[in-house]
């Protein structure tokens, strides 16, 4: 065991202090939304020149160029954090559409749509769930027919994030009716502003419209616009998913959102109190082992061991957690627990009530639980799927 | 940057696991647990002779002088296998204090037995107090109290504590059994009616509260790890059988109730993992942190381990509640741990206390 990053990967950090020390005046804080105002995208042309966000993208795509390395990446993330500064923009065309991308798509579409997207210039959102096919994605009805140089999209989507700041979706849809429900599926890309598709936002609990439900009423997509091959799309969009599912539940923001919530039981009195103490301190453990846990799956990583099944458990076990965490902090505020923002007396204008609702829908997002559950017992402890009789019936 | 066990700590583990596997299967458990002493000395010398009583004793004593995180890779192979051994007092809390101890005459007695497994020194906490060169006083829940050949006794508390090496056959020392719900590892009732003690037997530790403290917070990390592995020890048994016994025509395994019921085990399980391995790194290394990760430590992997234990012992249904199925050995074992050295509350609250 070994807890210390080594002296090549401390010159490394003086160099990404250094950086920010430089970008002060210019650097946004922690906290942005993925619009993209023209500091962020200011700031995110910044980061991508000095390597700092989309460090891996090969440099004719407009990327940095550097070789993968992940303590460089906890280095950097580290960093911006103890700095209070932003990261740059998160959003699924950047984390999840460019390594799609660079693994499946052709030259032409890798050289238009990357530079843009990791820029900050092109927005994009997810098509993958519809109203009738959530844990079971591979069940979506969306089609699309080839009609001469276009195909022809008819269907719905569902929990589209961004979908109205959007200018491009990147989506599943099946082009092959008969094969069997998981070949029959492409990746397309289209334009949100082509005719005959419609949006329509979706109020989530927390009363912010962070979804959007999708319509597609004979929409043309030009040809070009598939990435891979017709029938791959099950394979081409499940290299990503698995990465927006580590993303969920990630171990480092679960820390910070601990540390607040000890502030919070303190200035509201109660951390003192037995029974508070109590749960803080089986809050902590859990919160702890998540940390150490992180680490030690970053360790396979950078011994390129394959993950193990212990991998499996970061969405379910850290998704729940920090809606935990959120709870007992609203807890510690009694009545003020309630407020909304905008309320007279809320604390952090109502940022613990949101994390409360949003952590709920996380558990939910990207494989529900129970689902989460049955991978890790299928595949984590090798017992048997759910015999087949469900299949005529969901497709 | 590696976080986790090295090749070698990986090595001795499947050593261990491979041995426990051949030679402690539960069966000879079953034997030493039902015998009267509860005891088997050839099976601690055979733990000996694979490196595992003197995994805490220093090399010039005859022992590994290893880490405690290779005691804890060690322990969760006792808990998963229900080892009949109380490896936290006798391979480390006896000898941490004794290694701490400049009473070279009492080192160089009983270090090299415990490394061999030829001496079970049993660990008193609390309870007994020095007036004028004897011991007077009891104390409880002291393990291998009826067979170990010696105890390391704690008189007295905070600063003025005194640590005295009392051997079992010493004139006013009597020992009384007392009957847990686990018998893999035996207690008992020891009692000092003026036992004589002196300079010879006195351990003239330095530092006697902070190196008491932190030798009892390597106990409970072992005993932690103890209870981890007999939760994951718990949910393969578990596993096996819904993978065999077969209702409604199909293997059990395969309902998602009880898929589920495993995951969240697994679930559980995993990340404590992670937790014992840094809270023994941190523990090595004297971080800061180090007391408050053992006090977390404990109390999570108690609950988690008698959550998983609960839990397999019903994917067993009516079975699992019988003497019969083995599953009794771990949810036992777990129930022990559970108590031992502090209960998951006690300890939240001295991690409480224990926070920056």
């Amino acid at each position: 065991m070994d807890l210390s990053y080594g002296p090549e990967y401390e010159e490394f950090r003086r160099e990404v202090r250094a950086f920010l020390d430089a970008h002060k005046s210019v650097a946004p804080p922690a906290a942005i939304g993925l619009e993209g105002s023209p500091q962020v995208r200011d700031w995110q042309k910044r980061l991508v020149d000095g390597g700092y966000a989309s460090r891996t993208v090969p440099r004719q795509y407009g990327g940095f160029g550097a070789k993968p390395d992940l303590l460089q990446n906890i280095i950097i993330d580290e960093e911006f954090r103890r700095a209070g500064v932003s990261r740059g923009m998160a959003n699924q065309g950047i984390s999840m559409f460019v390594p799609t991308l660079l693994q499946y798509g052709n030259e032409d579409q890798k050289l238009r749509y990357i530079g843009p997207t990791i820029r900050g210039e092109m927005i994009w959102c997810q098509g993958y769930s519809e109203p009738g096919s959530g844990s079971d994605l591979a069940s979506l009805k969306t089609s699309a027919v080839l009609d001469g140089d276009e195909f022809v999209i008819n269907g719905q989507k569902i929990w589209t994030s961004t979908a109205r700041e959007a200018q491009m979706m990147f989506a599943l849809v099946r082009t092959e009716p008969d094969a069997p429900k998981h070949e029959g599926i492409s990746y397309l890309l289209v334009d949100m502003k082509a005719p005959g598709l419609t949006i329509r936002p979706l109020v989530m609990m927390t009363g912010h419209a962070g979804f959007n439900e999708v319509f597609f009423d004979n929409v043309r997509v030009p040809r070009e616009n598939l990435i891979g091959r017709r029938g791959q799309g099950w394979e081409v969009g499940k290299a990503t998913l698995i990465h927006e599912r580590n993303m969920l539940g990630a171990a480092d923001q679960t820390e910070n959102s601990y540390i607040r919530c000890v502030d919070v039981l303190r200035d509201f009195g109660v951390l003192d109190n037995a029974v508070y103490r109590d749960r803080l301190m089986k809050i902590a453990a859990r919160t702890y082992a998540m940390k150490f846990h992180s680490m030690r799956m970053l360790t396979d990583r950078l011994k390129k061991r394959p993950p193990d099944a212990a991998a499996l458990i970061m969405k379910l076990n850290g998704c729940q957690l920090n809606h935990d965490i959120a709870k007992l902090a609203i807890d510690a505020m009694a009545e003020t627990g309630t407020l909304k923002r905008g309320s007279r007396h809320v604390r952090a204008d109502g940022a613990w009530q949101n994390e409360y609702m949003f952590q709920l829908g996380l558990i939910i997002g990207g494989g529900t639980a129970q689902i989460q559950k049955n991978i890790i017992s299928e595949i984590g402890l090798g017992m048997p799927r759910e015999p087949k009789a469900a299949r005529g019936a969901s497709r | 940057m590696d976080f986790g066990l090295s090749d070698d700590q990986t090595l001795f583990q499947s050593s261990l696991r491979g041995f426990l596997g051949e030679k402690v299967p539960t069966g000879r458990v079953r034997t030493i647990m039902e015998s009267a002493s509860g005891h088997d000395a050839s099976l601690v010398q055979q733990l000996g002779e694979q490196g595992v009583t003197g995994i805490l004793v220093p090399a010039e004593y005859g022992g590994t002088g290893l880490s405690l995180l290779d005691a804890a890779v060690a322990a969760e192979e006792l808990g998963r296998a229900a080892v009949p051994y109380s490896f936290h007092a006798a391979a480390v809390l006896a000898p941490l204090l004794l290694a701490a101890s400049s009473n070279e005459a009492r080192k160089s007695e009983w270090l090299p037995r415990i490394a061999e497994g030829r001496a079970t020194l049993g660990a008193i906490v609390a309870g007994p107090e020095v007036r004028d060169g004897r011991l007077s006083g009891s104390a409880s829940f002291v393990p291998d109290a009826a067979v170990a050949s010696a105890f390391v006794v704690r008189c007295g508390s905070g600063p003025s504590a005194q640590f005295h090496v009392v051997p079992r056959t010493a004139s006013g020392l009597r020992v009384e059994a007392l009957s847990t719900i686990d018998d893999t590892r035996r207690v008992g009732e020891v009692f000092f009616d003026g036992v004589a003690v002196d300079a010879g037997t006195n351990l003239e530790i330095a530092d006697a509260s902070a190196g008491f403290e932190r030798a009892l917070d390597a106990a409970r990390i072992v005993l932690a790890a103890d209870s981890l592995g007999a939760a994951e020890r718990s949910l393969d048994e578990a596993v096996k059988y819904a993978l065999t016994r077969e209702q409604f025509g199909r293997v059990i395994g395969s309902f998602q109730a009880v898929k589920h019921m495993c995951a969240e085990v697994f679930a559980e399980i995993e990340p404590l993992r992670s937790l014992l391995w840094y809270a023994a790194f941190a523990w090595d290394e004297r971080r800061d942190d180090a007391p408050m990760m053992a006090a977390l430590l404990k109390s999570h992997a108690c609950e988690a381990a008698t959550e998983a234990t609960t839990t397999c012992v019903q994917v067993y249904g009516g079975m699992g509640f019988t003497y019969e199925c083995d599953m009794q050995l771990w949810f036992k074992r777990a129930g022990y741990n559970r108590q031992m050295l502090g209960s998951p509350a006690a300890l939240r609250e001295l991690a409480a206390a224990r926070m920056s």
